[in-house]
């Protein structure tokens, strides 16, 4: 009986003495967990935050699979933005507050990222933008807020001089009212005012599906636009191109129709037909000439869990998550506070660029702000051709044709 | 001349569309005295029944029109007996908050199922014809001009329906007075039930038409619901020739608007407020709409 009860006090002290190992060992195997934000229902371009979500799932899987972060299984919480600003907002204090986020990546609205980014400077944690375009994200200068997509005046200045290139003499603007589009309209307006070449401009709401009264209008124009810029974001796009195709407006040999990353997704066909044919199309995606290996797996293993191919958006989103995890390496800490600066001093080989945030405070939108965008004006050349079969017209560097066909 | 010609077909040609919608809504106002705010999610549903039924049966573009309607008829008819019947019955205390909750919930419950069951991308039926018809200045593409030439069809049908047959003019009977329809007769719900099923199959067919012009979201139900409320305060709440002058003027309000304000900037963002403002209008002229009948109020 007394060598039974020193055996058991002997076992109980040997349990105790190990405690401090297994809570050790459990901790091990907490969760790094990050925060992603994006539409995923209306009134937000939920094509687009799907995309993304099933970028950003594809990339969680394949960290876990290969033994996770800092030996730690990572996990991602999806908040639902419903691309509204006061969602955003609240989304964001939920990761931060209530899951205890380390960092939050992802947004397709610009709108909906300022009202996030200004929970993410309140509470001091990293927030990388994957499709958000508006100048003012990282004009604000928060030392929180990075961006992997490009600014407005990264891209629509460079479009707006291709155009002029082009010798199109009079330019239809024609911009969404949120913060993207109403910004982009802006740079692309003043710089076609400081050509001296003639534009219009005309906002839409994007609950609206008919614009034929303001094509028509355009239509009416004396003389007609020999080109029409839209700066819409998403498939809001695919009623606009159909329409005007319809009038027989744009893409024509009189007047050519320029849109956004919305057109990448395959069902541009299935709604727009022939019309999508000659449509010129802004893509923020490196060529296909250019993957690296690590692209070209993505590609094959997203085309083949989602049945789709991955778009610009998708590559960005699986960015900003790999901006995220290779900083969290570089810390050797998932802190907040080491996160941030380990952003900033990184330098992130990703699928669509090697990523640097740079703290230059001039222009004030290029604080935090990746610059090198990859960056493509394509054409689709041929009915149901996949965007990365497309003619590139610019840069010259990539371009396969130096001619846009109308 | 020719611009404004353009742009009146064009929203004559929308209006009909809308009327087409909003006459479906008055119905059920006007037979069954309950607000649906679900109307706008059958119209989706009767988009996406149309295109699966072009799509994977292969049907003809109007056959699956109708087939369509057929479907949201059916629908209609079983989400009237199965949800909205309770309301008749002692079960149920607060008829009017009952009605409001369950009609808005078939909103919720129709775009989160069309968002998991569609999928988020758009989807379009092809068209019903390809091309546009080009008379002088006048362009109206030939998927415009068959939505309208059915919407007119189908706007015209219904009212010979209610005004010369029989059920018709029970169903007016029941808009007009419940009680009074029961004492010769006319069995009120049964009534109720053939009413929502033809404000579904109205809604659905509507969807149905629009969709080869326009594209098939979950989400694209919202903004012509919006719409229909509009005209039906417009025409006067439970007049469904009401709803079909609301739709035609709205269309036209709205098309001439945009492409008369003189701010080409702003006007198409301002297509909703000219219907706004038509219906303050009106409504500061004929507080009951344009055909509205006073006696109608929510029991």
């Amino acid at each position: 009986m007394k060598g039974s009860l020193r055996f058991h006090l002997s076992a109980a002290a040997l349990a105790l003495a190990m405690l401090p190992l297994a809570a050790a060992s459990s901790l091990a195997e907490d969760p790094i967990t990050i925060g992603w934000v994006g539409p995923l229902s209306p009134p937000g371009n939920y094509s687009g935050g799907q995309e993304m979500q099933w970028a950003v799932q594809l990339e969680v899987d394949q960290i876990n699979k290969d033994g996770g972060v800092l030996g730690r299984p990572l996990k991602v919480i999806y908040e639902d933005t419903k691309g509204q600003p006061a969602e955003g907002g609240a989304a964001a204090v939920r990761l931060i507050t209530k899951d205890n986020v380390s960092a939050i990546v992802g947004e397709f609205h610009s709108s909906v990222a300022l009202a996030e980014i200004e929970e993410a400077h309140k509470y001091g944690v990293a927030w990388v933008g994957a499709d958000v375009w508006a100048d003012a994200i990282t004009a604000k200068q928060y030392p929180e807020v990075f961006r992997v997509a490009p600014a407005n005046s990264l891209i629509y200045v460079k479009a707006a001089d291709w155009t002029i290139e082009q010798g199109y003499k009079n330019i239809a603007i024609v911009a969404e009212n949120t913060d993207f589009g109403q910004g982009g309209a802006s740079i692309v307006a003043n710089e076609l005012k400081a050509k001296n070449i003639n534009y219009t401009l005309a906002t839409i709401d994007l609950n609206q599906q008919d614009f034929t009264p303001a094509l028509l209008r355009l239509m009416s124009q004396n003389p007609r636009p020999d080109a029409i810029q839209m700066v819409i974001a998403g498939q809001a796009q695919y009623q606009l191109v159909k329409q005007a195709c319809q009038l027989g407006l744009a893409p024509t040999a009189q007047t050519a129709l320029i849109g956004s990353s919305g057109l990448l997704q395959k069902e541009v066909w299935e709604v727009d037909g022939p019309c999508a044919k000659n449509l010129l199309i802004v893509n923020v995606a490196q060529p296909k000439s250019q993957w690296n290996a690590a692209t070209q797996a993505f590609v094959k293993d997203f085309t083949a869990r989602y049945n789709r191919a991955p778009t610009g958006v998708a590559l960005e989103a699986h960015d900003t998550l790999g901006v995220v995890v290779a900083a969290i390496k570089k810390a050797g800490s998932a802190d907040r506070a080491a996160i941030i600066k380990a952003i900033e001093e990184n330098t992130y080989e990703g699928l669509n660029a090697t990523y640097t945030f740079p703290t230059d405070k001039t222009p004030d939108w290029a604080y935090h702000q990746f610059k090198d965008v990859p960056f493509t004006i394509i054409q689709y050349t041929a009915e149901n051709q996949p965007p990365e079969d497309a003619a590139i017209v610019y840069p010259k560097k990539w371009a396969t044709t130096d001619k846009v066909q109308k | 001349m020719s611009y404004f010609l353009l742009l009146a077909v064009n929203g004559l040609v929308i209006g009909l569309i809308f009327a087409l919608v909003a006459s479906g809504l008055t119905l059920v106002f006007s037979v069954l005295k309950v607000v649906n705010f679900g109307h706008g999610s059958l119209y989706m549903l009767g988009g996406y029944a149309s295109y699966y039924l072009i799509t994977a049966l292969g049907l003809p573009s109007l056959v699956g029109v109708a087939g369509a309607m057929v479907a949201l008829f059916i629908f209609g008819v079983i989400f009237e007996r199965l949800v909205i019947a309770p309301m008749y019955t002692d079960k149920v205390e607060r008829k009017d908050e009952y009605a409001i909750i369950v009609t808005f919930g078939l909103t919720i419950l129709l775009s989160n199922l069309g968002l998991v069951v569609f999928g988020p991308f758009s989807k379009s039926p092809p068209s019903f014809m390809p091309g546009a018809l080009i008379l002088g200045p006048l362009i109206l593409p030939y998927d415009r001009l068959i939505a309208a030439v059915v919407a007119v069809v189908l706007l015209v049908g219904l009212t010979l329906f209610l005004k010369r047959t029989a059920l018709g003019q029970a169903l007016d009977a029941v808009s007009q007075s419940r009680e009074s329809a029961a004492v010769i007769g006319i069995d009120p719900r049964r009534m109720y039930t053939i009413a929502f099923g033809l404000s579904s199959a109205l809604a659905g067919g509507a969807g149905a038409l629009i969709a080869p012009i326009f594209a098939l979201s979950p989400s694209m139900g919202d903004l012509p619901a919006v719409q229909a409320f509009i005209i039906i305060v417009l025409g006067g709440m439970g007049s469904v020739g009401g709803s079909i002058a609301g739709g035609i003027l709205l269309g036209l309000v709205q098309g001439l608007g945009v492409g008369y304000l003189p701010d080409p900037n702003r006007a198409l963002a301002y297509t909703q407020a000219f219907g706004a403002l038509l219906l303050v209008v009106t409504l500061l002229i004929r507080p009951t709409g344009l055909f509205g009948r006073s006696h109608l109020r929510l029991e």
